[in-house]
């Protein structure tokens, strides 16, 4: 194992750590910024530099970023709500199985041969034309699904108990 | 192939060190240089002198105010978020220097030889805009939470067409190909590779603002948007928000956000000429030096905008970007598209 996936691992976890060990949103937002990077740098290593772009390209620079501003724009860096104990154990169960059973869907996989992989050019067009051909139904659900999401937001947004006139004008 | 630097170095131990810090030597100079000619050029338009007094034109006149900035305090205000205060500025200057790094100055001085030169550039363009929200929310100020926010709106909005403009670029790199001059064989262009994109653009004889002039107008807007200067430099516009998302920071720590505020501008500079004015080619005079006078040219005009049009209000800086820059980079990209299927 070369040292560099070791430091790209390390940041990962430390990121991933920090982002579910601290009291202030805020700061787990970048711990998890600090995660993604992470990740990014272990698909570097993987010889996937395209994906460690976009990994950082939309998960640092996009959600993360948007998360950030989620938290500003709503003011609850920290939250009073009491801890309620039913809650978290359903989180932790929930989190456990996905865990388990993401494990062991990996354990079982068979993967194909890296090296294989690597020596095949132009990967990276293969994966732009497979997206808009074999794989486009799926491909366009998802962008009916992102689009869902942002109308979604917008009806939240405007169900919000009424403004005062002063605002709602300033709104308008 | 060219031999890269970073092939030349890759032997020694040194190489990451010595890299490093050839790229931090140039950047300071140039951060020093840009202030100079900033004041100098505001000067020139103002019909003032500018500064004088300090060496010859003033040229030194930056290098002392570096050294009054070094050598004072470090001030940490005391109800700050001092995690994030502390590593806002580090942040801020880390992935600048990284995006330099990318830049191919000539076919075969090129730092760092990479596939995806191009999202790599945008990619750190995004982490800089985390390090601008941590020093904002890390301030605990009012003015530099408003100006994180209006910074960060900002540059999240005007990406959009900055990087579609490159887009429809990269897709007419990809359509031309070229040869390479030693094996005399078509290589498949890749219009991510910043080197490819500049061999594309000398091989034809034809820089791309010809070819693309409405991306070569959105990306130079979109530029301006992006590193915060006017007239769209509301996230710290001084007559409302004192300084934006440093107005806490004081010293060494505000002079790292200086420091890549300007270096930031040489960077979108630099893309411009490697996207639309061929990058190292030109007639008689080395590659690299062509490189840098079309680099500082894009920065002068950067400048003469700044001093003569009258800063945007947010509105209107907002709608300016989703209603016109954004439907028209798009458009321009679908009729890219067109031509380059159709042809």
């Amino acid at each position: 194992m070369s040292y560099d996936f070791a430091i790209a691992a390390v940041v990962t976890l430390a990121g991933a750590l920090l982002a579910i060990s601290q009291a202030n949103i805020l700061h787990a937002v970048f711990g998890l910024a600090i995660s993604l990077v992470g990740v990014a740098g272990i698909f570097f290593t993987l010889n996937s530099p395209f994906v460690a772009i976009m990994e950082v390209l939309i998960y640092v620079g996009g959600i993360a970023v948007t998360m950030i501003f989620a938290v500003m724009l709503s003011s609850v860096t920290n939250p009073q709500e009491k801890e309620n104990v039913g809650r978290r154990l359903m989180a932790a169960v929930a989190a456990g199985t996905f865990f388990v059973g993401g494990a062991l869907v990996l354990h079982h996989a068979e993967f194909a041969d890296g090296k294989e992989l690597l020596n095949s050019e132009h990967s990276l067009q293969a994966v732009g034309v497979n997206l808009l051909n074999r794989y486009n139904l799926a491909f366009e659900t998802l962008s009916v699904v992102l689009l869902l999401a942002i109308v979604g937001a917008i009806v939240i947004v405007r169900k919000e108990p009424a403004m005062p006139a002063d605002a709602e004008e300033e709104a308008a | 192939m060219p031999e890269t630097l970073s092939q030349l170095l890759d032997d020694s131990v040194l190489a990451m060190p010595i890299a490093a810090g050839l790229i931090m030597g140039a950047l300071t100079i140039n951060v020093l240089m840009l202030v100079w000619a900033e004041r100098k050029v505001s000067a020139w338009i103002q019909r003032r002198m500018g500064p004088t007094e300090v060496g010859p034109f003033g040229l030194l006149q930056t290098l002392a105010d570096m050294l009054k900035l070094i050598s004072k305090q470090l001030i940490t205000p005391s109800n700050v978020d001092k995690p994030l205060f502390h590593l806002a500025p580090l942040l801020a200057f880390a992935p600048v220097i990284a995006a330099v790094a990318l830049m191919p100055f000539s076919k075969s001085l090129i730092l760092v030889q990479n596939d995806f030169g191009l999202l790599f550039v945008f990619a750190f363009g995004g982490i800089a805009v985390i390090a601008i929200f941590m020093a904002g929310w890390g301030s605990n100020n009012k003015y530099a939470l408003l100006g994180a926010i209006r910074s960060v709106a900002q540059s999240i909005s005007y990406e959009i067409p900055l990087i579609l403009s490159a887009l429809s670029v990269v897709l007419v790199v990809n359509a031309m190909g070229f040869t390479l001059a030693s094996g005399g064989s078509i290589v498949v262009a890749n219009g991510l590779d910043l080197s490819h994109i500049v061999m594309a653009q000398d091989q034809h004889g034809l820089w791309f603002v010809l070819v693309q002039p409405i991306a070569a107008i959105i990306y130079f807007i979109s530029a301006l948007a992006e590193t915060n200067r006017a007239p769209f430099d509301i996230p710290e516009a001084e007559s409302e928000l004192v300084a934006g998302f440093h107005t806490e920071y004081s010293g060494m720590r505000f002079s790292m956000f200086f420091f890549a505020e300007y270096t930031n501008m040489l960077i979108v500079s630099m893309l411009a000429v490697v996207l639309f004015f061929g990058g190292w080619d030109g007639p008689v005079l080395p590659g690299p030096l062509w490189f840098f006078l079309k680099s500082y040219m894009v920065i002068f005009v950067m400048m003469w905008v700044r001093w003569t049009f009258p800063r945007l209000r947010f509105d209107q800086l907002m709608t300016f970007c989703w209603k016109v820059m954004i439907p028209l980079s798009i458009l321009n990209l679908l009729a890219t598209a067109f031509v380059v299927a159709v042809l």
